[in-house]
């Protein structure tokens, strides 16, 4: 059975050659190719799909049995795409909302539905993990469309250093192609919704990768993040529970933190006059960014989230209080909350050190929407809750 | 849209079955293409302007030739055709390139010129359907083919949407005649093109994207300087993910078109299995290789002149062909090294003229052309010439303190999917994977097909684009 047309003499031509099995315009120079041949070989095509589909869907099957045996749940994917789509929110009418912009703890720690009951409106979170939120900072201070209110989470070691894991999220939303919108909106139907094991922490690599690999000598063995949250559809994020009620998934999280934390500075870090000068840079791309935002009337504010334990230690080792945030406000002149200097947002137990569960979440944001209203942005913005939520 | 991705499976599923529906022929042929279209705007909508300026100029052009009574006349046409494709290729593609060379050299002079920044994004494809539609006029000025029939059938073959971005690189005359007549893929040619599709994709997102693509990624991007064994690794690694990459999109274009019914040809023949670098250039992205030769290495002189012309018009067609991948000088030298190897090759050839090489010395020549292939990879990969320095420094031994980059994991990988990878192509070098095929158990095939599958959902790839498109 063919799909192309070859004459007799070039078939048996190439039957008779031994190092082709096949001829191709390889074979023919100078000439005008003809209709290529394509076979089908001669098997029960019909049976053989029938099988491998039985076969697939039992295979998935198990897959996300295995998954949701683990302790997950069907949740949105944190992709560029989801991003985009918030971010596109404001080009699209909604540039005089109030905007979230930070690292994983403005992401995991500030609740949209509480801040929504508190303050009467729904704010767009562009907050993305392991990443200085100041390439985000720096659009939005670009994008005229943008008139509202900006928080700008400040988690020290990924402010003051620049580190942009998810670095190229910004590119990616101006460069968006209408297929990649597409894609993104069939996954949010077709798949998202539906299935545990789409997760980048359940990826084949991912789950091949953190095997026990014996460690190459002279090489640290270093852990990669694992999976540290859930997310609802518009980007509102909180703390996945097995961090919280399984001790031992718990430790690892604790443990691949202990890594990062313990290890050697990067080498752009690497000395007292490279840190200084890092700091230094971060602190003036802020300062740049907010007289652009502040000459459009957009209100910035900076909020330190709480952290704990092992992570605050290092946070106050290498970025201590008096030589970055301290040093931001008084260069920025915009106003800030740190934790340390509000009792209500003290106190909270990190299971991880770095982000607070769910129901502390949602009490750190109804108390941090409650300050805001009362000290830093007009009070007509805030619809005040008398209720803890 | 890329195969590797979700938008394409449902676009996909549309066409068939808009493509099964009981329509006439030329209806079919027109929601071809519209959907090829779909396909390209679904990038970057103003683009397809480009694509439709190609589309246009070609067709004109040949039907000039046609009714030119004069040679000069039909010359000027084949200029014209010549002339437009590569001025918006040249503009687009190597715009900025030419740009910057001539700043250099600006101020290598003296003269502190600065141009104007320019923002010149590059059109998805545009690479490969130049050259289809520049294949159409030639073949018609060269009197090799006459031109389509009609202007649908023509338009079709430029842009039907499983080659258009990134081929294979079909001529007019392997296609158009598929489009005079109307083609229905059987049931067992839309099962077969599935299971194309699978394996493509499985290469793209399992092996090239998911597990190689880091690999190479740790040791060219990071900066790092790299030991023996790291640059060895990320290099082979680089190896494998390009053909994986590449073939793979290569198998799902065919595997594409003949579940709609239509046949396109081989673009790969086991190419790390080849002995010597002509053979490698008869196995590796042949549709590339076969057009330069026949409208490039051919016209200037091929064979049939001088040596000193041969190894000239050898030269030249590697080095253009190198250039023809990016608009950079390390694309440039990884030509030219190819360009190299193949005439010493080629004098090697005249001076052991009646040498017949045993089994092992075969192997022998097989891995070292292999590992020859190597050193241009990594011209290919970086992105500048002093990593290119660093790897290839690492690769011979120049760093031998060097720290390891690469996890026992990675290692690992590379061992068993490149090592597999090049075992593969010495058992398939002479044979075709359809030969193959036939001879497999069909619960073997079912196990294997299934298993891909489900590797390629699992592998969660987020649809990176194939490392062709960026030509």
């Amino acid at each position: 059975m063919r799909t192309g047309e070859h004459s007799a003499d070039e078939q048996a031509r190439y039957l008779r050659r031994g190092d082709y099995a096949r001829v191709t315009a390889a074979d023919r120079p100078g000439v005008a190719q003809p209709v290529p041949l394509r076979e089908v070989p001669v098997q029960p095509w019909g049976r053989i799909l029938l099988g491998a589909c039985v076969l697939f869907v039992v295979l998935i099957g198990a897959w996300e049995w295995h998954w949701r045996a683990f302790g997950a749940v069907p949740d949105y994917y944190n992709s560029n795409a989801e991003w985009a789509q918030q971010r596109r929110r404001i080009d699209n009418g909604e540039g005089n909302k109030t905007v979230l912009i930070g690292s994983s703890r403005t992401l995991f720690d500030v609740q949209l539905p509480v801040w929504e009951r508190q303050m009467g409106e729904r704010p767009i979170q562009l907050a993305m993990e392991g990443t200085s939120p100041l390439p985000v900072m720096e659009d939005l201070a670009a994008d005229s469309n943008f008139s509202g209110h900006l928080l700008v989470g400040v988690s020290s070691d990924l402010f003051f250093s620049g580190f942009a894991y998810r670095g190229d999220v910004v590119p990616y939303f101006h460069k968006q192609t209408p297929s990649q919108r597409a894609g993104n909106w069939l996954s949010r139907t077709l798949i998202e919704p539906w299935f545990a094991f789409f997760d980048s922490d359940f990826a084949l690599a991912a789950v091949l990768k953190r095997q026990d690999w014996p460690t190459r000598h002279g090489l640290p063995d270093r852990l990669d993040v694992r999976k540290l949250s859930v997310s609802e559809a518009d980007r509102n994020t909180y703390v996945w529970d097995k961090l919280v009620n399984d001790a031992d998934y718990r430790a690892l999280a604790q443990h691949i933190w202990a890594q990062h934390l313990d290890g050697p500075p990067p080498p752009s870090l690497n000395t007292p006059e490279k840190l200084q000068k890092t700091i230094d840079t971060q602190i003036q791309r802020a300062v740049d960014a907010l007289a652009k935002l502040r000459a459009r009337g957009v209100q910035v504010l900076f909020v330190r989230q709480p952290n704990a334990a092992h992570y605050l230690e290092f946070d106050n080792k290498v970025f201590p209080r008096a030589k970055t945030w301290d040093v931001l406000l008084a260069r920025t002149g915009a106003p800030g909350i740190h934790f340390e200097d509000y009792p209500e947002l003290r106190g909270f137990d990190p299971p991880e050190w770095s982000h607070l569960k769910r129901a502390d979440a949602e009490t750190y944001t109804a108390a941090l929407c409650r300050i805001i209203a009362r000290d830093v942005w007009h009070p007509d913005r805030a619809r005040m809750a008398d209720s803890p939520h | 849209m890329v195969f590797n991705s979700l938008t394409f499976v449902v676009f996909f599923a549309g066409v068939l079955a808009l493509h099964s529906m009981p329509l006439r022929w030329t209806t079919r042929k027109i929601n071809l293409l519209i959907a090829s279209y779909i396909f390209y705007t679904a990038w970057n909508p103003p683009f397809v302007i480009l694509l439709w300026i190609s589309t246009v100029v070609d067709w004109y052009a040949a039907q000039g030739m046609v009714k030119a009574r004069r040679e000069t006349a039909r010359h000027a046409w084949m200029v014209l055709s010549v002339v437009a494709n590569l001025g918006m290729l040249g503009y687009f593609k190597y715009g900025q390139f030419l740009l910057d060379n001539f700043t250099a050299l600006m101020a290598a002079l003296g003269v502190a010129w600065q141009p104007p920044h320019s923002d010149i994004v590059l059109p998805v494809g545009i690479s490969f359907y130049t050259f289809a539609t520049m294949a159409y006029t030639l073949d018609v000025y060269l009197r090799r083919a006459q031109p389509a029939r009609n202007f649908l059938d023509y338009a079709l073959f430029v842009t039907f949407f499983p080659h258009l971005v990134a081929g294979p690189i079909m001529r007019p005359t392997e296609l158009v005649p598929q489009f005079e007549q109307p083609r229905r893929a059987s049931a067992d040619q839309l099962r077969f093109g599935l299971a194309l599709m699978t394996l493509g994709l499985f290469n793209k997102i399992v092996l090239a994207d998911s597990l190689l693509a880091p690999i190479a990624e740790k040791v060219y991007d990071a900066g790092k300087i790299p030991g023996a064994l790291d640059a060895w690794a990320a290099t082979l690694a680089f190896s494998g993910q390009i053909f994986c990459d590449f073939a793979g999109y290569s198998t799902t274009a065919i595997g594409a078109a003949m579940c709609l019914g239509f046949a396109m040809p081989d673009n790969f023949r086991f190419p790390y299995a080849a002995i010597g670098f002509s053979d490698f250039w008869r196995r590796w992205h042949i549709t590339l290789s076969a057009w330069l030769r026949d409208y490039l290495y051919i016209p200037l002189g091929g064979n049939r002149h001088s040596a000193q012309r041969t190894y000239a018009a050898l030269m030249t067609t590697m080095l253009l062909g190198g250039l023809w991948h990016g608009a950079n000088w390390t694309f440039v030298v990884w030509g030219g090294l190819h360009g190299l190897y193949l005439a010493v090759e080629r004098v090697l050839r005249a001076r052991f003229r009646g040498y017949k090489p045993g089994p092992l010395a075969l192997i022998a020549f097989g891995l070292l052309t292999y590992a020859l292939v190597n050193i241009t990879w990594v011209f290919f990969r970086a992105k500048t010439f002093g990593t290119a320095w660093t790897v290839l420094g690492g690769m011979f031994g120049a760093h031998a303190a060097a720290e390891p980059i690469l996890s026992t994991f990675y290692l690992v990988c590379v061992a068993a999917i490149v090592g597999g990878l090049v075992v593969t192509h010495w058992f398939m070098r002479a044979r075709t994977l359809e030969g193959v095929v036939a001879r497999v158990h069909p619960a073997a095939i079912c196990a294997v097909w299934g298993f891909l599958a489900f590797a390629i959902v699992i592998a969660q790839g987020e649809g990176s684009a194939f490392i062709y498109f960026q030509f």
